[in-house]
Formats: C-alpha cells, structure tokens, sequence
C-alpha cells in the first residue's frame, strides 16, 4: 500500500497546473465566472478544443480510443488540476458518458462520437429526470416507439444541464411499457439537439447556474442513435451514475478554496491588529476543514485507483458522494465563518475580495450535489445494502 | 498509487485474524469483566509469538520478521476487531520499535530476541499526571549520580507496568530529555493499579530514587527527542489502527444484529432511518480507514508524516465516538446489555479515543500548523 503518487504522477501534475495557468487567461476566467461556472461560452469552447489538441481530455483513455493511454489515475489528476484552475469542465460528456459510449455504443458512436468528445468539439447533456421521475428514475414516461428503421421519441425532461450548448441528450426514454418491472423497460439514445422537434427553456437556479427543461416532440432517430439493447438501459444508467458521483466530489476545488482562505487569513489583520490567522478559533475552523479535505482526497484517489484496478465498489462511490457532497456545505460554511460578513459580498458588487465573493457563491451553490447525481438518501440505502449486506429498506 | 495490500501484507493480515478470530471469545473476555483479573491472556500471546507474529517488525537477526511497521499495524487492526486481551501496543510498538531504532546493540540483544519469543514484556510509560504530551516528560526527573541517573517521579496510565519486564519511560534530565529501560521491580519503584474504563491493566509508577545504571539508558539529548517523537506518532498511529479494527466491528456487528432483529413484522434494517444511521458508520469508517492507512504507510516508509498522524487521530476520535454510540443506540438494549459483546467494543472506542490527545487537542495542533504555513494542501 502506498498512497502517494508517483514521481510520473507528480511531474504530469506540476505539468498540467502550469499547462492550466496559462490557459486561464483573465479573459477566459472571466467568461468562466459569467457563466456561473458552468462554460459554453466562445473562449470557453476554444479552449476545450485546444485541451483536445493536445492530447489532454482522453490523457487516462486508451490508445485505440484516441487517448495516452495512461490510466484512470492520470485521468483523475487531469480532472482535478482542471477543476482547481477554474475551468468548469464538463466532466459529464468525457468522465461518464464518454467511457459509457466507448464501452457500449456501436460502431458510429465509437467511431464519430468518442473521438469528438476527446477532441474537446461534442457535448453531451444527460436527459433522466422528469417532472414526475426524480429519484424514482425508473418511473420515467418519456417514450420511445419503433417506426420501421428508426425511433420516434416523446416526452419532457427536467434538469437537463448544459443541454443548452451540447449537441446531444443522452437520453433514457421508455421502449417497454408493458415491462415487468419498470427499470427493465427503459432504452438509452442519443438524440441531437439540432432536431426541430428539441426545444429547451432555461430554468434558473439559488446558485445562478442556469439548467434546462427539455422537450421532445416527435423525434425521428436511427437505430444508430440507441445505445446497448434495447430495454437494458438500466445498467447504463446506473453504471454512468457511478462514474458522475467521482467526478461531483473532485476535491481538488476545494484543496485550493482552502488553501486561499489560509493565505487571506495569514495576510489579513484583524481589529485587533493581530493576524486573522492568530486566532485560536479559527485556526481550529482550518484544521476541521484540512483534516476533512485529506480524507475527501483519499476517497477519491482510492476510487480512481479502485478504477485502474477494474474494481470500483458500489457502495464505495456512494459513500465518496455522500461524504463529498455534504463536507462541501461544511466547508463553506467553515471557512465562511473565518472570512466573516465579506463571504456574504456578490462579486459583482464593489470592492468585492475574491475568495470571500467565490465563498458567498459557493454557499448558494453546494446544495445541488446533495440531491443531484442520486440523492443522497439512495447513496445511503446502496452503502448500507451493498456496503454492509443490510436488507434492502422498503419503498 | 497503490490502495491494495502487498502478498505479504494479507498473509499477516490473514494469519492474525485466523489466530485472533478463533480465540478471542465473548466468553474468554467476560473473564475480565470488572477488573477480576489483569486483562492479559498469556496462553493467546504465546500463540502470536509462537507464529511469529511478535517479531513481525523486528529484525531478522533478533529473531524477528523483518517486516515494516505497516504489518505491525495490520496486527493491532485485528486486535482491535477482536479487542483481544492482549499488549500488543504497548509490547511491538510503544517500546520494541523504538528499541529497535535507538537502542545500543547490547539492549537490543539483551532484550529483542527474548521479547520477539515472548518470555518478556515490555511496556513505554508516555503520559504523566496532567501531562499528556509524551514529547515532553515533566513530572518525571532524572538527576545524574556519577555513571547511574537517579529517577524521581510519576507516570501515569502506564500500560501493564506490572506485568512488564522493562518499560521504556523518559525523564527530564536537568533540562534535557532521557531515555531510561526502567526495571518496575527495581528499588525505589512502587505500581498502583488503576481501574481504567476499559479494563487494560494500567498502572501509576511511582519512582522514588530509582538507579537507573548507564547500560539501560536508551537515548539522551537530541536522540532522545527523536526517539519519543517515534515512539508517540507510532503509538498514536496504532491506536488509529486498534480504533479502525473495533469501529469496523461494533458497525459490522450493528449491520448485523438490525438485519435479524425484527419489530412491526420487519428487520428494523429496512427502516430508512436506521439503514442511514449505519451508512454514516459506514462513511465514517471509511475515512479512518483511509487516513489511518495514509499515515501507517509514511511512518513504515521513514517519512516525516506529523500532519498526517494528527489528522488520522481526530478521525479515530471523532469516528470511535460517533460509532460506539450509533452501534449502541441502533442495538437498543441489546447494546447497553453485559451478556452481549457490543458493551465491551464502545469502552475500547472511548479509550482509543481520548488516548494521546482526543480530537479538540489534534485540531487545535493541526490548526496551529496550518497557521505557520505547514498545512496547505498538495
């Protein structure tokens, strides 16, 4: 056992966080933060592509995929160095839907769709959710019917995410109503948004990040546009779920916040004239931060190792989930205290202090991940199920 | 990166928990119950030094393993399962290992080979009354008398110094640190028991003009320091791993009785509310785990790993606390009954938690780290 990174490991690291630096420039981070951290402005998409270029994006994927052919570790450092720079990333196309089509999808998706995501120019939103189908997922009524050759889709989803600049949904619609059990009924699609029978309109949130409602009205798609068999999109989904839970709780963000608010409370004076940092109740803020952040750390880097080894456990991405999502809140929370009333200042308004505005956003923002990607509560039946061999609890 | 462990390291892992599994029983440690005899079972602790177990650390030319630190810890992890009645801390890791870093060859062959069998104890005295930073020993003072030092002093809560054949202990010696293998037999040395929470066997030793001859002082001045920082991150480490092994326990004990246990026609682990109270155990488990690995595997590789240790111990405290009582109250009475085994586990988890600073100590440690700029993540 040894949890440190290796010597490669270390040097890619030192070379993608000065790669990232410069990448950032002002005018990049600025159309960044008018995007509520979330991208798809011009600059945004440049820069995604010139990650492609260079071989970034697909740096953990194999070589026949059009990666380096490192593995998932590289991969992870990769996304963690990106998300600390402040480049909103959109890990949901490249960490969870991307591996899905590579494994999964037929030969035009492996063929014309991975190797765009790669090269940072195909976008990907993910279509569960419904206005009646939140976490009972599987009751979802967006439908898909056979017509001859191709598909003909129906229906509306709810928080579909960056759908407004992606070029796809990867959508899960119901092929069998009849099914037995209605997670054995379900099919995944990816439908284009350029179809005119797609249509979104923005829902906006405490956070200011905007997500979508989405609409399908008689869509006509090829049978290429299906991904797995026909009724098996359950295991997809499940499988894509697991793969975003890792990606949502990227400690590397918050390694940084840290690591700022440590600076500021080292080079700010309080009224008393001693350092902020001088304070025994906020030196004791800091630990529980710090002590909490190492474990976030080792959570995710076991999962990223645990996926090298071919072996992520169920209950073990649950429980970095949970963790993660939940220690965010706590975080803000803690070092806003330290920072005082400035963590309550938009950053729009004057004399705003950067790490204290980013705080004031942060705190308004965190409670997305809590329910978002699963709710934690099913997080917590899968852990005590699959984790613990407990009975399953009764719905 | 590598969070799996070596061939090596499950043979011991395996081995112990073979040993362990099958002759720590309820019935064995109701024994010791209320204090009706020191909670040692020598019979068990030959079998380890038998297996070689004892040695697992130890040099080969002491008749050792020769294995690292990180196989102790996996020794300790699956006493702490079992919380079996035994020294394991105190004997491998508070006194062998640094005996075996800092010791003369003499001691260590005095000693080491004699210790790897078993046919001695060994013990390390790291707190004193109102001192419980083994860093820097006050209540304990060493004068010196020609070749000899003379002790005078108290230690406080030192593990089976009764049953003990040396304890390593340190001194103040006219404004420097002493390292001493203390006799408690020796004249001038007189042991008090104390009725600790868990039942340990723990004494006060009281040190009265004690002669402590030159061949037996382990380390003075700067190797003296060295030394007790060793021995204290070691020792707090593998209360961490001891803590690991009894929380992963009293939870998968948990798991197991609410899976069984039925109210209203149904096991009361479908009850979202209970279901959740144990993933959280689960969480929580997790994380020990991982901070606790983290800081076995910096020590067992020599590297300097302060802030890693403090981190691992607020987790065992903060953990250890909040499982025992989960692990209690989803017992119900069951957990709070003497004839069921889960009693005896939370006692431990309140004893590994305190032990060498609880989590408000650490915290504030770390907190002052991170203040002088030593803190900041990678």
């Amino acid at each position: 056992m040894k949890l440190e990174f290796n010597p490669r490991q270390d040097a890619l690291r030192r070379e993608l966080r000065e790669y990232f630096a410069a990448l950032m420039t002002p005018e990049l981070a600025a159309e960044c933060d008018e995007s509520m951290g979330e991208g798809g402005g011009p600059l945004w998409r440049e820069a995604l592509r010139k990650m492609g270029r260079d071989g970034w994006i697909g740096v953990g994927w194999a070589k026949e995929l059009g990666g380096r052919g490192m593995s998932p570790i590289e991969q992870f450092i990769f996304v963690e160095e990106i998300m600390r720079a402040g480049y909103p990333f959109p890990f949901l196309t490249t960490e969870s839907v991307g591996p899905q089509l590579a494994e999964h999808g037929n030969p035009w998706q492996k063929q014309e769709i991975v190797p765009k995501i790669l090269t940072g120019e195909c976008l990907i939103a993910i279509g569960y959710s419904e206005p009646g189908a939140g976490t009972d997922l599987a009751s979802l009524k967006t439908t898909a019917v056979r017509d001859g050759d191709d598909w003909v889709i129906n229906g509306q989803k709810m928080w579909t995410s960056l759908a407004h600049f992606s070029d796809y949904v990867w959508l899960a619609c119901r092929t069998d109503p009849e099914a037995a059990k209605p997670h054995k009924g379900i099919s995944m699609f990816l439908v284009p948004t350029s179809d005119p029978g797609w249509s979104c309109t923005p829902v906006v949130t405490l956070g200011g990040v905007r997500t979508n409602a989405t609409f399908y009205d008689n869509i006509r798609v090829p049978d290429t546009a299906r991904v797995g068999e026909v009724n098996a999109g359950w295991k997809l989904i499940t499988s894509q779920l697991n793969r975003e839970r890792l990606s949502l709780v990227n400690f590397g963000p918050t390694a940084e916040l840290f690591n700022q608010t440590v600076r500021w409370a080292q080079n700010t004076l309080s009224a008393e004239g001693a350092r902020v940092i001088d304070q025994p109740w906020v030196q004791i803020n800091l630990a529980k931060v710090r002590a909490g952040v190492e474990a976030l750390k080792l959570l995710c880097y076991k999962q990223a190792w645990a996926m090298t080894e071919g072996q992520l456990q169920m209950a073990d991405a649950s429980a970095a989930k949970v963790y993660g999502s939940e220690f965010f809140i706590e975080v803000y929370r803690l070092l806003g205290e330290v920072i005082g009333q400035a963590s309550l200042v938009h950053r729009h308004s004057e004399g705003a202090e950067p790490t204290a505005s980013r705080l004031e956003r942060l705190y308004r923002t965190a409670s997305i991940i809590t329910f978002g990607g699963g709710t934690n509560e099913i997080q917590r039946d899968i852990i005590s199920a699959a984790g613990l061999w407990m009975p399953r609890a009764s719905r | 990166m590598d969070f799996g462990l070596s061939e090596q390291q499950r043979d011991v892992r395996e081995l112990a928990a073979s040993i362990l599994g099958e002759q720590v029983t309820a019935e064995k440690l109701a024994r010791y119950d209320h204090y009706q005899q020191p909670r040692f079972d020598r019979e068990l602790w030959a079998q380890l030094a038998e297996a070689g177990l004892l040695g697992v650390a130890v040099d080969e030319q002491y008749g050792g393993m020769g294995f690292g630190f990180f196989e102790a810890a996996l020794l300790v992890e699956e006493a702490g399962r079992t919380i079996a009645p035994l020294p394991v801390i105190s004997h491998m890791v508070s006194a062998m290992l640094p005996l075996s870093k800092f010791g003369s060859p003499g001691l260590k062959q005095a000693w080491l080979p004699q210790a790897v069998r078993g046919e001695v104890l060994l013990s390390a005295a790291l707190t004193e009354p109102g001192n419980e930073n083994p860093l820097s020993p006050t209540r304990c003072k060493a004068s010196i008398d020609g070749e000899n030092l003379l002790l005078n002093g108290e230690k406080h809560g030192v593990p089976f110094a009764q049953q003990s054949d040396r304890i390593l202990l340190a001194a103040d010696c006219e404004g420097e640190n002493v390292v001493v293998l203390l006799d408690p037999r020796a004249s001038g040395v007189s042991l008090h028991a104390i009725q600790v929470t868990h039942y340990e066997p723990q004494y006060r030793v009281v040190l009265d003009a004690v002669l402590i001859p030159p061949t037996d002082i382990v380390a003075r001045g700067a190797d003296a320091i060295e030394l007790l920082r060793y021995s204290s991150e070691l020792t707090t480490v593998a209360t961490c791993a001891h803590q690991l092994g009894a929380a992963d326990k009293a939870m998968r004990m948990t798991a197991s009785y609410t899976a069984e246990r039925k109210q209203f026609g149904v096991p009361i682990a479908t009850f979202q509310a209970v279901g959740h109270r144990a993933a959280n155990c689960f969480i929580d488990v997790e994380c020990l785990r991982l901070n606790c690995y983290q800081a076995i595997s910096l020590l067992d590789a020599g590297k300097g790993a302060s802030l890693e240790v403090a981190i691992a111990k607020i987790w065992a405290g903060d953990v250890g606390h909040r499982v025992s009582y989960a692990a209690q109250h989803l017992h119900g009475g069951a957990g709070i009954d003497r004839d069921y085994p889960l009693w005896r586990y939370c006692t431990w988890l309140r004893h590994n938690e305190l032990f060498l600073g609880g989590s408000a100590r650490h915290l504030a440690a770390l907190g002052e780290k991170i203040a002088a700029g030593e803190g900041f993540c990678a």
